[in-house]
């Protein structure tokens, strides 16, 4: 009797070793920890190595390995699932929204790497390691390894609709943050409302408060 | 802010992300031609992407060795499957070759080889090849599993807060699962050896149906890799039938769970997904 496989174990091997950026570069992001990271990715790859015959070949093996690694990762270390959103108050974002001016945005941008500021960038994966474990999950599934929403759905295990939110909220909050930054440089100056100023929201939910409502709760 | 920003603004990041309907992709865009505040919101969402990516991916370079390392452990695994399948592939072939006649004192012979075996080869067992060793591990654990999991013998502990006593001989935390919602009811659990470890054996009945969950330490008993592996509900666990019974396995942070039953093999590993 032998194993009736869709990959073999060597094309396994050879898929995987080429996944092995990727996966490194979102188990860094989950963990935070460049140690537990590896050995996140070695979990992930052994497992993923005893269930490939469940691997559907023609799809996506990148997803499908973050999906155990993601599934990895909350059964190891947050054996109650990814940090749930508590998030309360006003679903705002300031740019959406209309309270910073396009100057100021333009202001935060490169005009010559397309990306953000060296100051600005250089703050992003402290900006991001802070974010709940969640939105930061969808912010890397999409804004790095660039999935659909229907991929990154199926790696969280929750409706796209979820996804989209999780995306929007931490997104929002890595804006908030960058604009505080910014401004605390002064790269961009103390903001003139732009619009009606009944418009401007509650300033962007402070992530601290949000760790003692989460500490409150459990 | 327009009213129309208003209605294009929060479809930028969609529409950044290319997950937008053709028919509002349309709209974002005309919008575009003339809004210079929502081009800029564009820019900016794509400046944080950029960043994004070009942060994450240089902090966490696949370092010199990993690749070797990871490579190493793949291949030590599918050096162990390709064990596994001579084995099962030989086992196979012997099964075919005995007629029922012929089985039961083979049987007992091979018993009696084992008991044999049992009290004079643990000076043998270590010049064996670590493979094979191992192999047998595994197939003997199942088999200790399978007859724990008939015996009748009486609980040790009934009382779920007296559990934790059982700790310092299993080594590893004892947390009861309910298993209410698939109507199970917890009756009792024992100490039981397996190999040279030990196991908590937790009983419950099922619509008059036993069911033994053994709780370890899952990195001294190995016993999936002779259970097939299979996903329940995005959890990984490992399942086959022995003599009959059930074994589904799975492995939490380092705790091994197996559960032994008369279900069928779905039912099984669908229980054991859900004991954590």
């Amino acid at each position: 009797m032998s194993r009736k496989l869709s990959i073999s174990a060597r094309e396994f091997e050879s898929e995987a070793i080429a996944q092995l950026s990727a996966l490194l570069g979102v188990a860094s992001r989950l963990t935070r920890n460049p140690a537990d990271a590896q050995d996140l990715v070695q979990d992930t790859l052994l497992k993923a190595m005893r269930a490939r015959d469940q691997f559907e070949a023609g799809t996506n093996m990148r997803a499908w390995l973050l999906r155990i690694l993601t599934n990895t990762f909350i059964n190891r270390y947050r054996r109650g699932g990814l940090e749930r959103s508590v998030l309360d108050g006003p679903d705002a974002d300031p740019l959406a929204d209309g309270w910073i001016s396009a100057s100021t945005m333009e202001s935060m941008r490169d005009p010559e790497s397309q990306a953000l500021r060296p100051m600005l960038e250089k703050e992003i994966k402290r900006i991001l390691d802070e974010l709940p474990e969640e939105f930061r999950l969808a912010v890397v599934l999409s804004d790095v390894e660039e999935l659909s929403y229907k991929e990154i759905a199926d790696i969280m295990g929750c409706p796209i609709g979820t996804v989209m939110s999780r995306l929007h909220r931490g997104r929002r909050l890595l804006k908030g943050r960058l604009y505080e930054h910014a401004r605390a440089l002064g790269i961009v100056g103390p903001e003139a409302l732009v619009g009606d100023k009944s418009e401007k929201p509650e300033p962007v939910i402070d992530l601290s408060q949000y760790r003692e409502k989460r500490v409150a709760r459990s | 802010m327009t009213s129309s920003c208003r209605q294009i603004a929060p479809l930028l990041e969609a529409f950044g992300d290319e997950e937008l309907a053709a028919d509002k992709s349309l709209e974002v865009e005309q919008h575009l031609v003339d809004c210079n505040t929502c081009g800029e919101r564009i820019r900016l969402n794509q400046a944080l992407h950029v960043s994004v990516r070009s942060a994450v991916r240089s902090a966490a370079p696949v370092m010199p060795g990993f690749e070797e390392r990871i490579a190493a452990a793949l291949r030590a695994e599918a050096q162990r499957e390709e064990a596994v399948d001579t084995v099962v592939e030989r086992e196979a072939h012997h099964s075919r070759m005995l007629s029922w006649r012929s089985v039961v004192p083979v049987a007992a012979a091979a018993a009696l080889t084992l008991v044999w075996a049992g009290s004079t080869s643990k000076h043998q067992a270590r010049t064996e090849d670590p493979t094979h060793a191992r192999l047998s591990t595994a197939d003997q654990l199942l088999e200790q599993l399978v007859d724990h999991h008939m015996s009748a013998r009486g609980p040790q502990v009934t009382e779920p807060a007296l559990l934790r006593q059982l700790e310092p001989e299993v080594g590893v935390p004892l947390n009861l699962p309910s298993l209410k919602a698939y109507g199970a009811r917890w009756e009792g659990a024992n100490v039981v050896p397996v190999s040279n470890q030990h196991a908590a054996s937790l009983r419950y009945t099922m619509g008059g149906r036993h069911v033994t969950l053994y709780v370890y330490n899952s990195t001294r008993v190995p016993i999936e890799s002779r259970l097939k592996a299979r996903t329940v509900r995005n959890e990984h666990v490992y399942v086959g039938t022995r003599r009959g019974v059930s074994i589904a396995a799975t492995e939490h942070r380092g705790v091994g769970y197996a559960l032994a039953s008369d279900f069928n093999d779905d039912e099984s590993a669908e229980l054991v997904a859900a004991v954590y």
